[in-house]
């Protein structure tokens, strides 16, 4: 029934067409424009589900689309997916619709153009991950700048001014970098072959010159580091999180940080394997002081957005390393770390967001008790400080527990250090989860107490999806570990094919 | 009869003399209450004078004993002044009825300017060129002061008179240095005979003519006159100044550099890379400190001055054909998205001047997103251009002189070029915080929603989206163009 047709497109650009069919929605109308809204998420993720079809013995690339798009420069507007990008794909629009139906109540004001910025936030997130085409890739990447932009800028919290200006800055400056690199990389290639083009399998592959693949590895790197992201150039994201609405830190910690861990293993290791081996020990390093650094400075947040922030950088941190360890276990622990990721800090995120539409206050100090109160709400945000924490049989371990074996392989010390810092992460989790839900309540929920209600029915069904994936994919991984493999075979290859000697000396 | 055939050739030109003529014709009969009718009246001549270029295009001949050359390039140019001047005509009645500036007088002068441009763009040769110049740029004087009873108009176009007679005498003076040295203003001849390095006295010639033309567009450190100038003009004129004057300096520059001292483009290279790096960088850091948005978009014109300045340098360092091409194709490109872009940056300021007492400053933009969705979009998307994010034509312009510089072997320029991009994004993204997460002013600045004015900002806004997406139209222009200069 759907050969034929062209499936990514109609994902990618749903969400468009939702946003432009609510511009003609008058502004007061909010039932209307949130019921859009949710029905254009849900028909994106009905067709997104299609990409479960993906064979894992066909072809690498599958569904593709290929259209000359600015033919004077080579420029083609080709999509197409492998596993990884479905997956990530399916992850977006399952952490968009969460992210829509969640916003039902807590937005009240400038409703429209809310929707509109998430639709079209969507529909870069979208396209990013079905590019092919660099420049495509590159564009979509922009696209999702600037409702990011607005997401936080209008419906955030007090500093919102200034955490949605620092999140455009630093984003903006590393993309703008990599294009530079894209540009290089196009016309080194175009050089040589004398087809000038920015398809990815075009250039993947090709032996650039050294000093290129070093500087172009360091403005992929920047740009993807900046959104991954990895110390030191995380300072941005604290600040974003905590003054963005729930929605917006939902797809920000779900799937904008993924666009980081994507970039690193479908462009910058692919395309530039020989500046990848030289620089993975720093980049290890680097993974490693964030995984530490991510998870002592949460362990000290009196706010719960940026204990979950700060955990975030620690745990994308795990994510950089297995994808730098250039082994099988390494690299799919990786990817299976992104997904988790999102999933389980989504969750909290929405979680956070519940009890701070009750009572407008995020500080773990301030809570306690609230077991004894909303013991529905205190049992779903325990089962996700144990998804986060990588307890077994919740979808976290099975990242983590794939990274620290990759890791292992690489180095032993790496492995412990890595070992170390799950006992952190156990800490810093539970130690709010305990300070927030099984103390005495402090003087100040007191004022609160009587009106705290449990999560309501809305509430439940945004948060059911998560539920459901959360154990579904800490129980049973095969499926998903399955369409993981021939990318992340594709990865090494593209390594090992290099030698694995690195660069020559560059000076 | 050869002079008469040679007529055809120019055909836009004529069309514009004779619409100018009209114009003032017309303004004579006109009572005051219909004077607005001089508007549609202006765009349908320009329009016409769009059609006759599309005439010319493909003629590729030097006319009038080569004084004159009708060639794509010089089409292309023409082409990009009509749009231009087709912009300015209709972002203006209102803005300068209700200031009671003479509207017909406004459109004849803006009309010379344009003819101005064309004739610079066509120049064969250094008189021509000259004479083309001034030609565009006397009226840019009088435009600027146009507004007689504000003083601030009237210090500008002072300031811009002063300046700019200097600068064109400057530039003047290394023609005539040229000339002395080589016995020619002809610009091919001047390319054949030049090349083989600079002797003292070229070297002079060249200084004194890369200073009258870096004046000409407002490059550091020449730029002093452009913030006085572009703010005290009336806001409908500032777009037309930030533009039209600027592609036909560009044109010069593109006849003068590219063209008579293409030979010498080696040389020449070294200069234009500092004046470049210094001109967006400069313009971007004065840009950030602007509180009035007027002065803030004159600032950042400059920095958009040293982007284009990139196109010419790429052009200088390419060691191909093909390669320097791309460098030429990326200034056009640059001009006209630029000047589409700005202009109606500059007619949203101007729109929302309806009160007189205003000037641009940028808490009128407070809160703009709840009074009017539709100028607040419109005025986002060409912020977000100017900054250069996709999908807009803001973008693929700096796409194309990052394309032409790395191509160029220049990556450290382009380099230069993202962060001075970056640098941008704060006060350009200052707008939209404004417009759509402040509150409004207790007495918001009232809008202007004139027909006209509205309808010329949604093509803008449109045109800036389209050509952003699907730029693949104006590139196929564009590589006949430039291809011209070869």
């Amino acid at each position: 029934m759907l050969d034929g047709l062209p499936i990514l497109s109609l994902i990618v650009f749903t969400p468009l067409i939702g946003a432009v069919l609510l511009a003609f929605v008058p502004g007061t109308a909010h039932r209307a424009i949130r019921w859009i809204a949710l029905l254009t998420a849900l028909i994106t993720f009905g067709f997104s589900v299609t990409l479960l079809g993906y064979d894992p013995a066909g072809a690498e690339f599958q569904f593709r689309e290929d259209v000359p798009w600015i033919e004077a420069f080579g420029m083609r507007y080709t999509l197409g997916v492998d596993g990884m990008s479905a997956v990530l794909i399916l992850l977006t629009t399952v952490l968009s619709a969460v992210a829509i139906f969640y916003s039902w109540e807590p937005i009240a004001t400038r409703v429209k153009e809310y929707y509109v910025a998430l639709l079209l936030l969507m529909v870069g997130m979208l396209g990013v991950f079905a590019a092919l085409d660099l420049f495509l890739f590159y564009v979509m990447g922009e696209v999702m700048l600037v409702p990011m932009y607005y997401i936080i800028g209008i419906w955030g919290g007090e500093r919102r001014l200034y955490a949605s200006l620092k999140c455009f800055i630093y984003t903006f400056v590393g993309s703008l970098l990599m294009l530079v690199a894209i540009l290089a990389v196009a016309i080194a290639h175009g050089n040589e072959t004398g087809t000038f083009t920015f398809a990815y399998e075009a250039l993947r592959g090709f032996a650039y010159a050294d000093a290129l693949q070093a500087l172009a590895f360091v403005a992929f790197f920047l740009a993807f580091a900046i959104k991954v992201p990895m110390w030191p150039f995380h300072t941005w994201l604290p600040d974003a999180h905590v003054e963005a609405p729930t929605a917006g830190s939902i797809i920000l910690a779900g799937v904008l940080l993924k666009l980081g861990g994507y970039g690193f293993l479908r462009f910058s290791i692919p395309l530039l394997p020989d500046a990848a081996v030289t620089f993975a020990p720093i980049i290890i390093g680097l993974a490693l002081v964030a995984i530490i650094y991510g998870g002592l400075v949460a362990m000290v947040q009196p706010d719960m957005k940026k204990l979950v922030a700060y955990s975030s950088v620690s745990h994308m941190g795990f994510v950089m390393l297995g994808a730098f360890v250039f082994n099988e276990q390494g690299l799919q622990g990786a990817i299976y770390q992104m997904i988790s990721h999102g999933v389980t800090t989504g969750a909290l995120f929405l979680l956070v967001g519940v009890i701070y539409e009750q009572t407008h206050d995020r500080q773990i100090a301030h809570m306690g008790g609230l077991n004894a109160r909303v013991p529905g709400f205190a049992a779903m945000f325990g089962l996700f400080t144990f998804a986060s924490i990588g307890l077994p049989g919740l979808s976290g371990f099975v990242g983590e527990f794939l990274v620290i074996l990759g890791a292992f392989r690489y180095n032993g010390f790496v492995a412990a250090a890595t070992m170390i810092v799950v006992i952190i992460s156990a800490v810093y989790m539970l130690w709010m989860f305990q300070r927030a839900f099984f103390t005495v309540p402090s003087d100040w929920m007191g004022q609160h107490w009587a009106k705290l209600r449990d999560m309501n029915r809305n509430e439940w069904i945004a948060l059911s999806p998560l539920i459901v994936l959360v154990v579904a994919l800490g129980v049973y991984p095969a499926p998903v570990l399955e369409l993981l493999a021939a990318p992340v075979d594709r990865i090494i290859q593209a390594v090992t094919d290099s030698g694995m000697t690195g660069l020559g000396p560059l000076w | 009869m050869d002079y008469v055939d040679d007529l055809v050739t120019l055909l836009p030109e004529l069309i514009l003399v004779a619409l100018a003529l009209v114009i003032i014709t017309v303004d004579l009969f006109l009572p005051r209450r219909h004077k607005w009718l001089l508007t549609p009246l202006t765009v349908g001549g320009l329009i016409l004078a769009g059609a006759a270029c599309v005439v010319v295009w493909g003629v590729n001949d030097t006319v009038y004993s080569g004084f004159y050359v009708v060639d794509d390039l010089s089409v292309f140019f023409k082409g990009a002044t009509i749009v231009i001047g087709i912009l300015s005509t209709m972002f203006a009645p209102s803005y300068l009825l209700t200031r009671r500036i003479p509207l017909g007088e406004f459109n004849t002068i803006l009309v010379t300017a344009l003819i101005g441009m064309c004739v610079l763009a066509s120049s064969a040769d250094l008189v021509t060129l000259f004479l083309g110049l001034e030609l565009m740029t006397m009226p840019s004087y009088l435009l600027a002061g146009l507004h007689k009873t504000d003083r601030y108009s009237n210090e500008g176009g002072l300031k811009y008179f002063l300046l700019g007679s200097f600068a064109s005498a400057i530039l003047l003076f290394g023609i005539a240095w040229m000339y002395g040295l080589t016995g020619t203003t002809n610009i091919d001849e001047l390319a054949a005979v030049l090349g083989g390095g600079l002797s003292p006295a070229l070297l002079v010639a060249v200084g004194f003519l890369t200073v009258g033309g870096t004046f000409k567009i407002a490059a550091v450190p020449f730029h002093f006159w452009t913030p006085d100038a572009y703010q005290g003009a009336p806001t409908p004129i500032t777009g037309f100044l930030s533009v039209g004057p600027k592609l036909g300096a560009f044109a010069l520059l593109v006849r003068v550099f590219a063209d008579a001292l293409a030979p010498l483009a080696s040389e020449w290279l070294g200069v234009f890379l500092v004046l470049t790096v210094l001109t967006m960088t400069v313009g971007n850091i004065v840009a950030l400190t602007q509180v009035n948005v007027k002065r803030m978009l004159a600032y950042s014109s400059i920095a958009h001055t040293g982007y284009i300045m990139a196109g010419l340098a790429a052009y200088a360092a390419a060691d191909s054909q093909e390669v320097a091409a791309q460098g030429i194709e990326s200034i056009l490109f640059y001009v006209l998205g630029y000047g589409v872009m700005n202009i109606a940056a500059f007619a949203v300021v101007g729109m929302l001047q309806r009160d007189t007492r205003r000037y641009g400053g940028l808490n009128s933009f407070a809160g703009l997103a709840g009074r009017a969705p539709l100028h607040a979009a419109a005025m986002a998307i060409l912020m977000l251009s100017l900054t250069g994010i996709p999908p807009t034509v803001g973008f693929f312009a700096k796409l194309y002189v990052l394309l032409a510089s790395v191509d160029a072997g220049l990556e450290w320029l382009a380099v230069i070029i993202v962060l001075n991009a970056a640098l941008a994004a704060f006060y350009y993204l200052r707008v939209i915080v404004y417009m759509y997460m402040r509150d409004p002013e207790t007495d918001p600045a009232e809008l202007d929603r004139s027909p006209i004015e509205t309808i010329a900002l949604v093509t803008s806004v449109v045109g800036v989206l389209a050509l952003g997406i699907f730029p693949g139209a104006v590139l196929a222009l564009l590589e006949v163009s430039a291809a011209s200069l070869f």
